[in-house]
């Protein structure tokens, strides 16, 4: 594996990013925007109902607008150009490179989240602006807030994979990926904290779900829901499911490259 | 020897689709398929430095033999390698030794200017900075790509790209350049450009060139060696002057009198008038059985002659005969 090309691939995806300047304008503007109706909502909601699910309003608030930096993390899809080249068949130039086209759009992915983080700390800074925000309780929190941040990119760039694999054998997967989104807006805890579902047996489900590691295993650290004693196995289960995702997206994705090498695409 | 390939087979089976709603359906489960012999049985070696022209008409097989040598295609049987590479079984190490260059596609990344594709290359290949460097510097002036290695690629003419794709294809030095009709759409001078290129590095760097094209000047200019090959078989491998001879015997002389030649007649064996117009004849002769010069002493006899051309035969109507007559498929023998 030649590193520096990955680098490289990396790199220009960042600076590539980087052009694109009145996206990162509107994608800021936008964030703003979400954090006031959001926030204008959800102090409603209180005010008429009281605490809900054990969590106090200025938690709530904070979720909100992590959630919504989230987004902007979680919403860079690297995995979508895999989908253009094997719809036009450039893929099959892909392969005559040395290189492994999977590992390529995970850099890729690195690089143009790395500019999507660049973003986050004036959305970041603006929310706090509009609305109260609570800092981590600890470092230890803040370094575990990262760590599973770190996770579910992995895992969300798998679920992006695997999605963008199926083109191999159909083109129509645009259906199939607005279900997923919307499953995982729903069960990733990204709209609404998970604590939020009956408890018991279904909350259960759904906090060791796969899509949990995206949005609730870092929120609910940030805001105290898992505690330092939970950590390992919060930050263990994402590992898992990593490990699960990681697997069936390679293997998913030898299949489809031993299509396309045995009935030429 | 770099390139050899023995008893190539592609077949490809793809799944026979039925019309109608009652097809669509049928489709979901039928398990019917066609079977389609791509490339049939193709045997051929390639000694490192030769420039070989891969021709043969539209749907011959000549893209899926090239897929085959560059790994992104398993052949159905038989076996190739690319200099002792078996391609689809090490696909990495094969393509860190050949070079691919489509007419129809680019392999440049559309949004980057030119110089950053190369750098890019650099990374990907891991091409020690030295070599880069001169690497780029050569082909930057063979290529005259100077004027426009700033500009991103979407913005480049099919000229301008073709000569980026050449350079690009190049940089990492492969032993093996694959040319997949290169000159396709080019205008004249470009395919000069083009073809001054590829007969300079194969000279220079002794790269071993397939090239794969349906413009027949290509082929002449550049290769001395053809393969040709249809409907998947391997119909001719030898020399295009042996295939001028075997298939094109013939030439034809073109011969201005001083007088009207109306009733001039030749009586040499192998030979025929095709046309006598005003102080113009043209005749066609059988190279095997009657020299030039003694048709021309024989036409001198009986009048002067003010001027007179003797025209090989086109490459390009042999090759129309072959495709178009069908001819059984000849191995060894054709060769010079
Ligand atoms: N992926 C595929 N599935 C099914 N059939 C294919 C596939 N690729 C090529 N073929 C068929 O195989 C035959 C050879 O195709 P190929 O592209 O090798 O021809 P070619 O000699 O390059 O022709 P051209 O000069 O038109 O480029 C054609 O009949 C084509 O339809
Ligand atoms: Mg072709």
């Amino acid at each position: 594996m030649r590193l520096e090309a990955y680098v490289e691939f990396a790199k220009r995806a960042f600076s590539r990013e980087g052009t694109y300047r009145f996206q990162v304008f509107s994608r800021v503007g936008s964030v703003l925007l979400r954090v006031f109706l959001l926030a204008t909502l959800w102090t409603n909601l209180y005010r008429a109902n009281g605490e809900q699910a054990g969590i106090p309003l200025h938690s709530m608030l904070t979720y909100v607008v992590l959630a919504l930096l989230l987004d902007i993390v979680y919403g860079v899809n690297g995995a979508y150009v895999v989908r253009e080249k094997i719809r036009e068949g450039t893929i099959a130039i892909d392969f005559m490179r040395p290189i492994s086209v999977p590992l390529y759009v995970f850099s890729d992915t690195l690089g143009q989240t790395g500019f999507a983080l660049l973003q986050c700390v004036p959305a970041l800074v603006l929310s706090a602006f509009l609305v109260h925000l609570d800092g981590p309780p600890s470092v230890l929190a803040f370094v575990a807030f990262v760590a599973a941040v770190a996770i579910g990119f992995v895992v969300n760039y798998f679920i992006d994979m695997i999605m963008a694999t199926m083109t191999f054998w159909t083109m129509e997967i645009f259906g199939i990926q607005i279900m997923v989104q919307f499953i995982a807006s729903l069960l990733s805890g990204s709209l609404v904290p998970l604590y939020f579902f009956p408890q018991g047996a279904i909350q259960q489900i759904l906090l060791n779900s796969p899509f949990a590691t995206l949005y609730n295993v870092p929120l609910s650290i940030w805001i105290g829901k898992i505690e330092p004693a939970q950590y390992a196995a919060a930050l263990g289960l994402q590992l898992f499911w990593a490990t699960v995702f990681g697997s069936f997206a390679v293997w998913l994705w030898s299949v489809g490259e031993r299509k396309v090498v045995i009935q030429g695409g | 020897m770099i390139i050899r390939a023995e008893h190539l087979t592609k077949q490809f089976k793809s799944l026979r689709r039925k019309d109608g709603v009652v097809g669509t359906l049928a489709n979901l489960f039928s398990r019917e398929y066609d079977l389609k012999d791509a490339v049939k049985d193709v045997s051929f070696e390639l000694e490192a430095g030769e420039l070989v022209g891969y021709i043969g008409p539209n749907g011959a097989g000549k893209s899926t033999t090239i897929k085959m040598l560059t790994g992104i295609l398993v052949p159905s049987a038989g076996s190739c390698t690319v200099d002792g590479v078996v391609p689809w079984l090490d696909r990495k190490g094969n393509a860190r030794q050949i070079g691919v260059v489509f007419g129809q596609r680019t392999q440049l990344y559309w949004d980057l200017p030119l110089i950053e594709s190369f750098r890019l290359l650099r990374a990907i290949y891991g091409i020690p900075h030295d070599r880069y460097e001169q690497n780029l510097k050569a082909f930057t002036d063979l290529l005259d790509l100077d004027e426009f290695i700033r500009t991103p690629v979407r913005q480049l003419s099919l000229g301008q790209r073709m000569r980026g794709d050449f350079a690009a294809a190049m940089l990492h030095e492969p032993k093996v350049v694959f040319l997949d009709e290169p000159t396709i759409g080019l205008d004249v001078v470009a395919k000069e450009a083009i073809r001054e290129f590829i007969a300079r590095t194969n000279r220079t760097r002794g790269t071993t060139y397939v090239l794969t094209t349906h413009d027949l000047n290509d082929v002449e200019k550049l290769c001395d060696r053809i393969i040709i090959i249809d409907h998947g078989s391997k119909l001719y491998d030898g020399s295009i002057d042996a295939i001028k001879e075997r298939y094109g015997g013939k030439r034809v002389l073109t011969a201005d009198l001083t007088v009207a030649c109306a009733d001039i007649e030749v009586r040499l064996p192998g030979t025929t008038v095709v046309s006598r117009e005003g102080h113009r004849i043209t005749i066609e002769f059988d190279r095997s059985r009657v020299r030039a010069d003694e048709l021309i002493v024989e036409l001198s006899r009986t009048c002067e002659l003010k001027d007179v051309t003797i025209a090989e035969p086109e490459l390009e109507a042999i090759i129309r005969q072959i495709y178009q007559s069908g001819l059984e498929p000849l191995t060894a023998g054709a060769t010079t």
